[in-house]
């Protein structure tokens, strides 16, 4: 057959056969947020991207409230292995349909003070604003507990200063909120070395941290006590 | 007329390699500023800084703004007297010693720009050497470079003596002999990014946790 002759659509069809037949069905909470804010996915995706860059490859990872999983692909993509965590069972029900691979490991449960084995890199994402001020010590706690000594922890949160433009159920469940000086200050207990990041939508900088919408802190070189 | 008074006059001079830039490549001076406030960031506050490969100083002084004290440092005599014409103040000094050969003492973080690519072959475990060396247990080493992969696209004066230029695997595989911890990010112009390391113009490595 001459260049010429080649139908468009049959050579669609050589594509589509090389993509297998895969299938996800994002649970509750995903689906809400494709529904209602789609661009919330783009966010979510690059956050877990830079914790992927900064974090993952080749390590073993933990992350503490994986919700729907939907940041294992990207976080286990180039790393040893991965373990989720996250309270929400239907939520890590959806993370165990979802994502089954060997290299993936997902458990229900509270991480607060629990030892779940030792990990080269802790990510937490959205989660520290959701802990109660006075739990804020264990959670801390348990990022020591189950980071190796030469672990690395990526901790992302959204910033105080854009509290005002949150909706009210994000409000409503933010009891913990961080400007960049206090998400320093605390990362800096546990980890000689603090690298600290803002976030506008998809974008990564190191701009003028009281315009970050959102926050991400690198940690490592972990103190053998905390400050 | 009151907003002048506020201003003072306190002329800036800028010297060949940043008048070059501005006359032929004026992007080029944004694309080195926007990196060194990129280190500036990754070090942070209170913190005492060694420029390595200072030219004029203009990085060394956004270095000394943001982190509280820097000293620059350049074997280009010129350089350094421009740079010293500029700033008079506590918060940065310059030298004009040869980085690979004089023991610089004890630093929380270290900047390089635009130098290792600069070092001859047999001198390059001495310069990461010297890096390592001169910084605290918790010190930090920022190491940037042009990529390999935008070699093609330099003009000749780029060109000229740049005999060890680095692919992004390389600079890390590097960084990590001296590093417990390295960090890689992307310039493609005034931007830092996470982005796929082959297509970056520019490659920025954060080392931390010096081994030894």
């Amino acid at each position: 057959m001459s260049p010429g002759n080649i139908r468009e659509q049959d050579l669609w069809e050589q594509v589509t056969r090389m993509l297998g037949n895969g299938r996800i069905v994002l649970g509750q909470h995903w689906s809400y947020n494709v529904h209602n804010d789609p661009k919330r996915l783009a966010f979510v995706l690059s956050r877990y991207k830079f914790a992927a860059k900064m974090a993952c490859k080749g390590r073993r990872v933990l992350e503490l409230g994986c919700s729907e999983g939907l940041g294992a692909p990207i976080l286990s993509e180039f790393a040893d292995r991965y373990t989720g965590i996250d309270l929400d069972s239907e939520a890590v029900a959806a993370a165990v349909a979802n994502w089954q691979d060997d290299r993936c490991t997902f458990v229900v449960g509270d991480f607060l003070g629990r030892q779940l084995g030792t990990f080269d890199s802790i990510v937490s994402l959205d989660v520290i604003e959701h802990i109660d001020p006075a739990r804020e010590p264990l959670f801390f706690d348990t990022i020591r507990q189950n980071l190796d000594t030469d672990g690395i922890c990526v901790i992302g949160t959204p910033n105080l200063t854009s509290a005002p433009y949150a909706s009210a159920a994000s409000q409503q469940g933010h009891v913990n909120l961080f400007d960049a000086g206090r998400l320093r200050r605390v990362m800096e207990q546990v980890f000689h070395n603090v690298f600290l990041f803002g976030m506008n939508d998809e974008v990564v900088h190191t701009g003028f941290s009281p315009m970050a919408h959102y926050l991400l802190a690198v940690g490592c070189y972990r103190r053998k006590d905390p400050l | 007329m009151e907003v002048k008074d506020l201003m003072a006059h306190r002329p800036v001079v800028l010297g060949r390699y940043v008048a070059y830039w501005l006359n032929r490549s004026p992007r080029r001076a944004l694309h080195s500023m926007s990196y060194y406030k990129f280190a500036a960031k990754m070090i942070g506050s209170s913190k005492r800084v060694l420029d390595v490969g200072c030219g004029e100083g203009l990085g060394t002084w956004l270095l000394a703004a943001e982190c509280g004290y820097a000293r620059g440092l350049d074997f280009d005599q010129q350089s350094i007297e421009t740079a010293r014409g500029n700033w008079d103040d506590p918060r940065i000094a310059f030298g004009s010693e040869n980085f690979l050969e004089t023991d610089m003492g004890t630093w929380d973080a270290l900047v390089s720009f635009d130098v290792v690519e600069h070092i001859q072959p047999a001198n390059v475990a001495a310069f990461w050497e010297r890096t390592a060396a001169c910084l605290a247990h918790d010190g930090v080493a920022i190491v940037g470079t042009p990529n390999i992969t935008s070699t093609p696209y330099a003009s000749p004066i780029a060109h000229l003596g740049r005999s060890n230029l680095y692919s992004g695997e390389r600079l890390e595989t590097e960084m990590r002999r001296y590093f417990e911890h390295v960090f890689m990010f992307a310039g493609n112009d005034e931007v830092v990014h996470t982005g796929y390391l082959p297509m970056a113009h520019y490659l920025i490595s954060v080392g931390c946790r010096k081994r030894g």
